[in-house]
Parts: C-alpha cells; structure tokens; sequence
C-alpha cells in the first residue's frame, strides 16, 4: 500500500527565551492510501507545529517531509506554495473562508489558482456542492451560512484541487456534537473513498470512532495507546 | 483580478468612500493644473508662441527681456553664426496708453518686431501692419473688452507717439498684459524718443532692440555664446520664467498642486494599509492553502489601481463640465499632454502609496492560520 504522507525523522526545535526547546523529537508518521489518522495531545504538545510541518507551512530544523512521495526539503517559498495548493487540502477550526466570495467563488478562486479550465472546474464545483449538500447555498454569502454549512464549504475548498493529503486542524471545535460527527464523517469518507491520506489534529473524543487509527503527541512523539 | 474585483463589489460602501475622496483629489488636481496652465500660458503667450529656440540677451539683463538692450551689430553678428534667416529682433517695452474715445488706461506691452519675420502672430481680424511705413499697430484681441476697435488710436502715455490699431491677433500677452505689435520702423521711432542710457557708448542713430530671437540647435547656441561674449544666449523656457510675475505665480500653484499628489498618495497609503491589516487573517488562510503572495499583491495593487483610474476618469468628466461654466476671463487651459503627464504622476503616486500594504502582505505569514480559533 502506497504512503501519501510521510514524515521521517522529523525533529523541530526553537529558541524560547534563551531555553532551547525541542517541540518534536525524532517525529516519524506515515498515513497509506486512504487512512484517516486522529492526532490527539494536551495544549502545548506540539500538535500545530506537526501540523504546519506536515503542511508545508514550517520547515522542520531536520528531518524530511514527503507528499506522494516528492520531498519537500530544499524547496522554495513558490514551490512550497504550489505544494499547498495542489497536494495539501487544509480544514481549519473555523472555517475560514473569504468573507466577499459567494459560496462557489470560494471554490473558484482556487480551481483558478490551480489552472483548472473553467468547464472543468464548474463542473467539479457543481459535483463537490452536490456531495457536501451545498448546492441550494451556492450563490450564498459565508456570513449567510449556518457554522456547519460554512465547515463543509471549507472541506469543499479543501478538496477543489483534489489533494494528496488532507489535513484537519480541529475541524470541530466551532460545531455542536451532531455537526462535528456529520463533517468529520465527511472527511473519513472523502478519505476512504478518494484514496486520499488524511490527519486531523484534534481534542473531540466523540469523533475517534471516524478514524481509523488514533495516535497521541507525546514529548514530541506520536505513539499508539 | 478575481479576489479584487469581487471585494470591490461586495465592499461597495467601503470602496465607494475612497473612491469619492480619490476623485476630489483627482479633480482638484486637475483643475488647479488647468489653472496654473491657463495662467502661465496668459502671463507668457507671446513668448511661448515664439517660433524660437534661444534669445540673445545682454549680459547681467537676469534673463529679463525689459532690462537687456542688444545693438544692431548683436544683431548681425548672430545673424552670420546661425544664420541671417534663423535671426529676428524683437523689441519688449511694458507702458501705459490710452485709447481715443474710451475712458481709462491701458496696461499694454509693446513688441517690435519685422512684419515679414517668422515671429510676427498670425492676424485674426483686420490687416497685417507694413513693414515701412508707420502709425499701425497689431493689437490682442484682449484690449476689445476695453473698446478698441479696429482704427482706434491708441496714444503712448510716455512717448506721446500715436497709433492706429490695423487689426487683432489672438492670445498675444507678456506679463498678462496684452500686447500691441510694432513694425521695425516705429520701434525705432519710440526707442529714439525714450532716454538711451547713459555711457552705454553706444550712438543715437544706432538700432536698439531688447533681444534677439533665435532658431537655433544646441550646437549653435554654443557657438553663439563664443561669438558674443558681451551677450547671454537665453533659453525660450528661462526667459519665460524671467518674465515678472511668472515664477511666483506658477510656484504657489505648484505647491498646491505638489501637496495634493502627496495627499493623495497618503490618503491611499492609510486605507490600504488600514484595509490589509484588518485582512491580514485571510491573507494568512490565502496563504496557507496555496497562494502565492505575488497573486495577493497583484490584487491589491489592482485595487489601487481601480480606484485611482476611475476617479481620473470621472474627475476628467468633471474638468470638462467645470471648463464649459468657466468665465472667459478665467484663464484655463489643460492641453492634452499635460493631461497625460498629469494623469501618469497622479496613477504612479497612487502606486507608491499602496507600497506599504503590499510590504504588509508579503510580511504576513501563513503559519498564523494553524491554530486559530477564530478568524
């Protein structure tokens, strides 16, 4: 089974206040084809420097990140970029989305960003709005959408370019208990079905069940309970 | 071009203020242009319509036509340098005269000129003046509000000689005064009649003239310079500006003008910035899920450009309307490539003045949208 994550021998480290801090310590994760992977730990463990580590957004001080195989190590800012864009789906814990785009411009904007012909791209918009159960809300406004419609239009986006990885930074921590469970289901099954490698970091026990393998942030390590 | 024109919509009341105080800027910028246009071209029209490229001044004359006096031999001398077609003298003299049959004084300012010469004006009604003879002048069309028609005679307070007007010409000024044209003949007739001065050494019965106009390339100004050490070889432009009045004026307005493209670059300055630091979370998620931040500071500055395009457009608009409700007397004039300079100045300050947002931009790290709860 291919690896579309995999992180190897990741060590980060920073300065704080004059202390040399190590935040993750010899980190080493893989997530197969179509695994979704629960990243859990206390504040502070270091969960969203591994996420933006495996994300693309922070070099780690050693070690080597792979997406589908391509390394990251040694790319430029552009490069690193185009990374997010075309093999990284991030979630974030709220939605995030562009408060002046309608909810099929969020789509759009980044269709267009990845080079995706217009035909093309509708058409993808059209068939992601209708599996989310967006579609009556396409020409909606974010601040017109309930926190749940806003989530699942964030995994939409997540999933526009159709990515490697997708990565979840508490996905649920704006939605009550039935919301969080509907869009982590989401994400589990877009996982599965897709083939795709996906993590979410988060502090939810109700939705472990989702997942298929639970890992805990420990002293800068992930190990299984 | 995506991202910014779909804030621009849904942010209409947001865009739309800037906007209005873009295009009052715009406006004043554009009007107070026109003006010091219209004003330096109403000081200097004779000058600036000269078909010249220098004038031989006399040295220490501080470029000034009214205080330099050339002899005829400058004359010749400069005529066997550039050529004696490329030569014509020209006589400058700022007095008071009377016309017969009107009540009041004229301020006027007399220029002798060759009738036949490249520098005389084309005449707009009436007849051209001989060139021997003598008793006819050119007058502007300016001295028709005082009653001066054609045939008027026109008396010369300081002389006491007397003129009949031949015809008019139109926009001829010196030091907003409008001009009466003299042919040779009657320039020489006033010079002698006014006092030479003193130890000039130089003989009654000599020509005087103020300066020599000249067409010349730079290479024969330099060789003029050379051959007339006791004369000044005067660009058309310094001697403009030497003309009394003029620097001041155009000065104030300039700084006018100068403060308003500062303002406005401010202006754009503290919006953007004000606008990119309340973004600056989402540019944060742009950035995180992909996008390049060249594609964030393209949408700003297209923003800026919107903006500053559109309220010169509108502005312009607004100049036509403002110049057909002008009074006559108001001296406006904004040719078209003041406009376009005017314009360029105008869209490359707005330019600078969006600088500091796109720096906030590219500072703006995507790290910031891992972690947060809120945006």
């Amino acid at each position: 089974m291919r690896h579309r994550l995999i992180l190897d021998n990741i060590t980060h480290t920073f300065e704080d206040g004059g202390m040399q801090r190590t935040v993750l310590d010899h980190l080493n994760l893989h997530v197969s084809e179509g695994e979704f992977v629960a990243v859990m730990g206390p504040s502070g463990s270091g969960k969203s420097t591994f996420l933006s580590i495996a994300g693309a957004l922070l070099k780690p001080t050693s070690g080597v990140v792979l997406l589908d195989g391509e390394s990251l190590a040694g790319k430029e800012n552009n490069a690193l970029s185009d990374m997010r864009l075309h093999k990284i789906g991030f979630i974030f814990q709220s939605a995030n989305l562009i408060p002046y785009l309608k909810v099929e411009e969020q789509l759009m904007l980044v269709a267009k960003q990845g080079g995706m012909k217009k035909t093309k791209a509708n058409e993808r918009i059209r068939e992601l709005l209708h599996k989310l159960g967006l579609e009556h809300r396409r020409n909606a406004y974010p601040d017109k959408l309930s926190g749940g419609e806003r989530q699942r239009v964030a995994i939409a986006r997540a999933l526009m370019n159709d990515p490697a990885v997708l990565l979840a930074d508490e996905p649920t921590a704006s939605l009550d208990a039935a919301r969080g469970m509907d869009v982590v289901r989401m994400i589990a099954r877009e996982a599965q079905e897709r083939g795709k490698s996906a993590v979410m970091v988060t502090h939810d026990e109700r939705v472990l069940p989702l997942c298929d393998r639970v890992l805990y942030l420990e002293n800068g390590c992930l190990i299984e309970k | 071009m995506y991202l910014a024109i779909r804030e621009m919509r849904f942010a209409k009341v947001r865009y739309s203020l800037i906007a209005i105080i873009m295009l009052l800027v715009a406006f004043l910028v554009l009007f107070v242009t026109g003006l010091a246009r219209g004003l330096a071209y109403d000081n200097a029209a004779s000058i600036q319509n000269m078909n010249a490229s220098h004038f031989i001044m006399e040295k220490d004359s501080n470029h000034r036509f009214t205080r330099s006096q050339v002899t005829e031999q400058v004359l010749n001398q400069a005529g066997s340098v550039a050529g004696h077609e490329n030569v014509q003298p020209l006589g400058v003299r700022m007095t008071t005269m009377t016309a017969e049959g009107t009540a009041g004084k004229l301020d006027v300012t007399i220029l002798g000129m060759n009738p036949e010469g490249w520098l005389m004006p084309k005449v707009t009604e009436g007849a051209a003046i001989p060139s021997n003879g003598s008793g006819r002048v050119l007058v502007d069309r300016k001295l028709k509000d005082s009653g001066v028609i054609v045939g008027t005679v026109l008396l010369d307070q300081a002389s006491g000689l007397k003129w009949t007007v031949s015809g008019f010409v139109s926009h001829e000024s010196f030091s907003h005064s409008p001009v009466v044209i003299l042919n040779e003949q009657d320039w020489q007739q006033l010079q002698s009649l006014a006092a030479m001065r003193p130890g000039t050494g130089q003989s009654e019965d000599g020509k005087i003239y103020n300066a020599v106009a000249v067409q010349a390339t730079k290479h024969q100004a330099e060789q003029l310079a050379a051959a007339l050490p006791d004369s000044e070889i005067v660009t058309k432009s310094d001697a403009v500006s030497a003309i009394p009045g003029y620097k001041e004026e155009q000065g104030s307005l300039w700084m006018m003008i100068i403060f308003l493209f500062i303002i406005s670059s401010f202006v754009l300055a503290v919006f953007f910035y004000v606008v990119t630091i309340q973004k600056s979370s989402q540019f944060g998620i742009l950035k995180a899920i992909g996008t390049r931040t060249a594609y964030l500071v393209r949408s700003v500055t297209l923003q800026v450009l919107l903006l500053s395009v559109g309220s010169l457009l509108i502005s312009m608009l607004l100049v036509e309307g403002m110049k057909s409700v002008l009074p006559d007397g108001m001296p406006f004039l904004l040719e078209s490539s003041t406009l376009a300079y005017t314009s360029g100045a105008f869209i490359a300050v707005s330019v600078v003045g969006s600088l500091l947002s796109v720096w906030k931009v590219t500072r703006i790290d995507a790290l910031d949208a891992i972690g947060r709860s809120a945006a």
